[in-house]
């Protein structure tokens, strides 16, 4: 049977979004040195999900690293080359992904009630419930048997 | 809203003071809301990178280099360029500018520059000309609307000049680090999203470094008597930088032990590592850091009775200049390595470090098919043509320019397997997933390199990288860090 997880967190950036699970166990950034704009891959050398693509998963990271320009980056990949992630969950969304993401459109979140690095898993898919801002937000992870 | 919003802040919003305003204010609320912020700052400096204004960024030929030379940041701009109303500094005062981009305008068509230079035997690179001509046009809009010509990357050093206190929004790390670091004014390491909202109201949510709590340090990193001796090059500052960053674990160190005398070069060196290095762009460099005369101000007064402590030798050191060089390691022997390209100013060289390069290649010649570039801000871009530093650069066939940075064209489109030497660890860290092969050396190694083609470490270097106990016995022989500053 498969197994299922509720997390409960707090919204960064609102919206609703589903999609398989990519965790990275290290810190990264969205800028497109890091993940490329024009096909979603991970460029960041040692990174856990270097090579996979980002497009249409929830990413699963600790925090930021790196440049600013991580936020417009995400932005860009979201609303302009259609090749961004569909949501994010982090331990602690840093302000540039939070910037990045309000602007990208899809939701963020953070303070869940289980260190999200070692309770989710890649390949799980993962539903999130973010309303509003600040608020509650629910994770829901769905593990195939 | 649990955000506090002053008469002049709420007008804004509620659109009593123009559309461009009013479109601002929504989107920084937002994110006020999203970092819990309580109130709004009012801001002296706004630095963000200038977007490329392509009239039709669908059409496919279009998208296709956006996609190249775009940061991600153009489009944002979009529907402000659209208001008839937008204009920045009005009622607030803020001063807005941006950074280096593609290309030094007046030479875009000259060659032997990072925006279009040839390998011979490696291939070559030219920056696109309707790139180039949607760029202007991004610069001409930002004029029109207020926006101040500094294409820097460290506007806060001789342009626009935060005093202690003041609020500022800096999408560049290394600036932002200054900022906080050196002139005590105070600055998140910014999203490039929020600074051009921040531009157009003068004003951003107060949160992050903004904060006494969150700029407070959390460890101490004290130098040993040797190391602070012995930093005299741009690469040892990097160095040093990047090693307070290490030991300070992505905390907000206090720096002890520092040498009396850093320069302009030092301090901005030092705190660049920053930028690749942590995510608060905040170091209490003890004698230097306005806001903290003591280690209890550094502490902002919860410093615990035994602070971590953290000790940097020049084994560090040394061991840091190993490693920056280890990234994307450049093949050849290692005493004779081959460059492609030296460069030199990231962030933006200060004019001692013009002087410097200048003083090194003074009556030689860069050798045939290397590349030897400056990059500087225009001050100091105008200052090294009046006193005839440019004129021994170029003389000797090494090229100087401003308005651009390296970095900020797309090195990805670079000819594949080339090398460049350079002193600047954030070069390093945001190239090294790129193609190229970098070197990480201090200026008389690299101009030497430029000169004869090939990287070889200097003498100085030969001796740090002996074991401390070989060195101390040879201590006699130690070579001194040549600074011709003498004419």
């Amino acid at each position: 049977m498969d197994q299922k997880i509720v997390l409960t967190g707090i919204a960064r950036a609102k919206g609703k979004a589903s999609g398989e699970a990519l965790v990275n166990r290290q810190r990264m950034g969205w800028a497109f040195n890091h993940v490329g704009n024009e096909d979603g891959i991970v460029l960041v050398p040692g990174a856990d999900i270097q090579g996979k693509s980002i497009i249409g998963k929830v990413v699963v990271y600790p925090t930021v690293l790196g440049s600013t320009t991580g936020s417009i980056s995400l932005y860009y990949k979201c609303t302009q080359s259609h090749h961004g992630p569909a949501a994010i969950i982090c331990q602690t969304v840093h302000p540039i992904d939070i910037s990045g993401t309000i602007a990208g459109g899809i939701p963020a979140v953070d303070s869940l009630d289980q260190d999200p690095i070692t309770t989710i898993k890649s390949g799980d898919w993962v539903e999130i419930d973010a309303p509003k801002v600040g608020q509650k937000a629910t994770v829901t992870i769905t593990r195939k048997a | 809203m649990t955000m506090k919003l002053t008469k002049h802040q709420q007008e804004m919003l509620d659109g009593k003071l123009g559309e461009a305003k009013r479109f601002c204010m929504e989107k920084l609320v937002d994110f006020g809301e999203a970092v819990d912020s309580k109130e709004m700052v009012d801001l002296v400096l706004v630095l963000n990178c200038c977007p490329i204004y392509s009239k039709d960024r669908q059409h496919a030929e279009t998208k296709k280099k956006l996609e190249m030379y775009d940061l991600g940041h153009s489009p944002l701009y979009d529907p402000i360029f659209a208001m008839k109303d937008a204009h920045v500094a009005d009622e607030s005062g803020t001063q807005c500018g941006n950074d280096p981009y593609l290309a030094q305008f007046d030479k875009v068509e000259e060659k032997g520059y990072p925006w279009n230079f040839e390998l011979p035997g490696k291939g070559s690179y030219k920056i696109d000309g309707e790139m180039v001509t949607d760029l202007k046009a991004g610069y001409d809009k930002l004029q029109e609307h207020g926006w101040l010509p500094w294409m820097s990357c460290q506007p806060q050093v001789n342009t626009c000049i935060p005093k202690m206190g003041e609020y500022c929004a800096s999408s560049e790390s290394s600036a932002a680090a200054y900022i906080n670091t050196i002139l005590g004014a105070r600055t998140n390491r910014e999203s490039p999203i929020n600074t051009v909202y921040a531009a157009y109201t003068g004003c951003l949510p107060k949160y992050g470094s903004h904060l006494d709590e969150n700029r407070a340090a959390k460890c101490i990193v004290e130098l040993d008597d040797e190391t602070r001796d012995n930093m005299k090059g741009a690469a040892d500052w990097a160095a040093l930088g990047a090693c307070i960053a290490e030991k300070a674990l992505n905390r907000i160190p206090a720096v002890l032990n520092l040498p009396s005398k850093m320069g302009p070069t030092a301090t901005k060196q030092i705190v660049s590592a920053c930028s690749p290095g942590m995510n608060d762009p905040m170091m209490h460099l003890m004698g230097y850091t306005p806001e903290s005369p003591t280690l209890e101000a550094a502490f902002k007064g919860n410093m615990p009775k035994n602070p971590e402590r953290f000790t940097i030798t020049m084994d560090d050191i040394v061991e840091m200049f190993r490693h920056i060089n280890n990234i994307m390691p450049a093949p050849g022997p290692e005493r004779a390595k081959p460059v492609d390209i030296v460069i030199f100013g990231c962030p933006v060289a200060t004019f001692e470090e013009v002087r410097e390069v200048a003083r090194l290649v003074k009556g030689k010649k860069v050798k045939e098919g290397v590349m030897l570039w400056v990059q500087t801000d225009t001050p100091n871009y105008h200052m090294a043509h009046e006193y005839g530093d440019a004129k021994i650069i170029e003389d000797a066939g090494g090229k100087i320019f401003h308005q651009t940075c390296m970095c900020m064209n797309p090195v990805r489109h670079y000819p594949q397997g080339i090398t460049i030497a350079t002193d600047s660890f954030k070069y390093v860290k945001l190239g090294g997933g790129f193609g190229m092969s970098w070197i990480f050396g201090n200026p008389p190694a690299l101009v030497n390199a430029a000169i004869t083609g090939v990287f070889t470490p200097s003498a100085r270097w030969d001796y740090w990288a002996k074991p401390q106990k070989e060195r101390l016995a040879s201590e006699k022989e130690r070579p001194l860090y040549s600074k011709p500053f003498m004419d």
